[in-house]
């Protein structure tokens, strides 16, 4: 009995979750390997819902393609449908009319908005407090009637077309008046909640110090996004692009890579937004917003990155014919993967679920994979 | 009206499966239970995650093959009576999926929901409006109140 004791070895444990799992809104697979109740290892699997249209896309003309980019993330329709026409516009050397340019900013930054009030709701949900998530929805509804006027629709709303924007997604004084009441409306709904947010000591007590990662690891992870610049490190591929010239604003950063920290990213990251909205809808220049004049030509593979609300988005895709040929997306989630696991590492196995959603994850944007991998 | 109908009624239980959409419906069916700008919880219309107490099952996507069996599996595992509500376009007939592979037998997709299990209301739309879904979740409901 005595021998038994002192020989006994402790069995690392493993609690699976998924693929389809309460706690979690999207398929994936989380496996925890824990020890007296800490995560030492957490390994995820993603490749569930894998639909491949990257595959629907080859052979398509470039026009019905990029409309069926929109259909990759319900979250970032318009980011993926804007990288598709920027990567034929790289190819063809179209030049898109500056209206149109301030035009797809805006709704860019709408949907940052709405994304960010989206992940701060689920946050919220997964800490547990329903009421801060309810609020941020109802705040969230001002953006999406916003996307819902300029659009047309509430979620699949993307506005870039070949060459500029759809003339469904012209702005006129009404629109524009009607963004203007919104942006008051959004800055000063979340800053309040922002104030109590952070006044509240039971939700700070429960974020701060979980899920933490250093800058220095969140650099080897090759982290993007907020999810980067929440540990500290100044990236924001918007300083680079040449659509953003026109806009003053300031990439946030955070310290500590906590959920906290994460958390407070995208607050302020709203109100960066909303300061980028107001100087477009300020400055908004007069002209088409179509241009038509450009030829169709053959082009080799062709890439483009733009800043999304997760972070760095790929695409790349060759022409032959007017059509798409060897397309590939690489979406920020999919960088973000390596981060999700590390957060997990070295908490209690409680704070895995938070870890895991403080890096804003996307499973659709991200199960790109051509080869599906067995579960 | 029976006893049981009448507190069926009063706490209808909405379970979302997403079986490989865009995302874009599901958020909008739990920003429309959720959000209180449309509050499905006014009229006693809850979101739970667990099949077992569970009455109507939403079911958002285009089945992928690795979805099929948890997807039957959750349909099981949700007691009678109970209502099955298909949502968006992917649901009802594959949406933009439906020929991913041409003429070929599709190796990802398992088709629309209708393949796998009986679908009782359906809601078009891409994505769905919040309207509609409180429309086919009211259009479920006599499923389960008319039912002993």
């Amino acid at each position: 009995m005595d021998d038994n004791k002192q020989n006994r070895t402790v069995i690392e444990a493993e609690i699976p979750m998924g693929p389809v799992h309460p706690a979690a809104l999207e398929p994936y697979r989380l496996r925890l390997f824990v020890e007296d109740e800490i995560v030492r290892d957490a390994e995820m699997t993603v490749g569930v819902n894998h639909r491949g249209v990257e595959r629907i896309m080859e052979g398509l003309p470039v026009e019905k393609a990029n409309s069926l980019t929109e259909k990759i993330c319900g979250i970032c329709s318009n980011s993926h449908i804007w990288n598709s026409c920027r990567t034929a516009e790289i190819a063809l050397g179209i030049e898109v009319p500056e209206r149109a340019n301030y035009i797809r900013i805006i709704m860019e930054e709408l949907e940052r908005l709405h994304s960010h009030l989206l992940y701060l709701a689920h946050g919220n949900e997964v800490l547990g407090h329903e009421t801060f998530s309810m609020r941020l929805f109802y705040i969230r509804e001002t953006v999406m009637d916003l996307l819902g006027m300029i659009g047309g629709n509430r979620v699949q709303y993307g506005s870039a077309v070949l060459g500029g924007v759809r003339p469904r997604c012209q702005l006129d004084e009404m629109r524009l008046q009607k963004i203007r009441e919104g942006m008051d409306l959004i800055e000063e709904k979340v800053t309040a909640f922002a104030d109590r947010f952070v006044s509240d000591p039971m939700i700070m007590s429960r974020i701060t110090g979980v899920g933490v990662i250093s800058s220095k690891d969140a650099l080897r992870l090759a982290c993007s996004g907020p999810t980067l610049r929440a540990t500290g490190v100044a990236k924001d591929l918007r300083t680079d692009m040449p659509e953003y010239d026109p806009f003053e604003f300031d990439v946030i950063t955070q310290d500590d890579g906590d959920v906290k920290s994460q958390l407070l990213m995208r607050v302020f990251e709203n109100f960066e937004a909303i300061k980028i909205i107001r100087q477009a809808v300020r400055d908004l220049p007069e002209g088409p917003i179509t241009n038509r004049s450009w030829e169709m030509q053959d082009t080799p593979i062709t890439k483009s990155y733009i800043e999304v609300p997760r972070g760095t988005l790929y695409h790349s895709y060759a022409l032959e014919d007017g059509r798409v040929r060897n397309c590939v997306i690489r979406t920020p989630s999919m960088a973000n993967i390596g981060a999700m696991q590390y957060a997990c590492i070295g908490h209690h196995i409680t704070d895995a679920q938070l870890s895991v959603v403080q890096c804003d994850p996307c499973f659709t944007c991200t199960d790109r994979a051509i080869e599906i991998i067995k579960i | 009206m029976s006893l049981k109908s009448y507190s069926r009624g009063r706490a209808v239980h909405v379970m979302l499966v997403y079986t490989g959409g865009c995302n874009g419906c599901d958020i909008e069916i739990v920003n429309c239970i959720l959000s209180p700008k449309f509050d499905a919880e006014q009229y006693k219309v809850f979101l739970t995650w667990n099949p077992r107490e569970a009455d109507v099952l939403v079911v958002t996507g285009p089945v992928t093959k690795h979805n099929e069996q948890p997807l039957r599996e959750i349909y099981n595992a949700i007691p009678e009576p109970k209502a099955v509500v298909a949502a968006g376009a992917c649901a009802l007939m594959g949406g933009v999926y439906k020929n991913c592979h041409g003429d070929i037998p599709s190796e990802e997709i398992a088709g629309p929901v209708d393949n796998i299990i009986p679908v009782d209301a359906k809601v078009p739309g891409c994505a769905v409006r919040p309207q509609d879904i409180v429309a086919g979740l009211v259009s479920a409901l006599p499923l389960l109140l008319n039912a002993d």
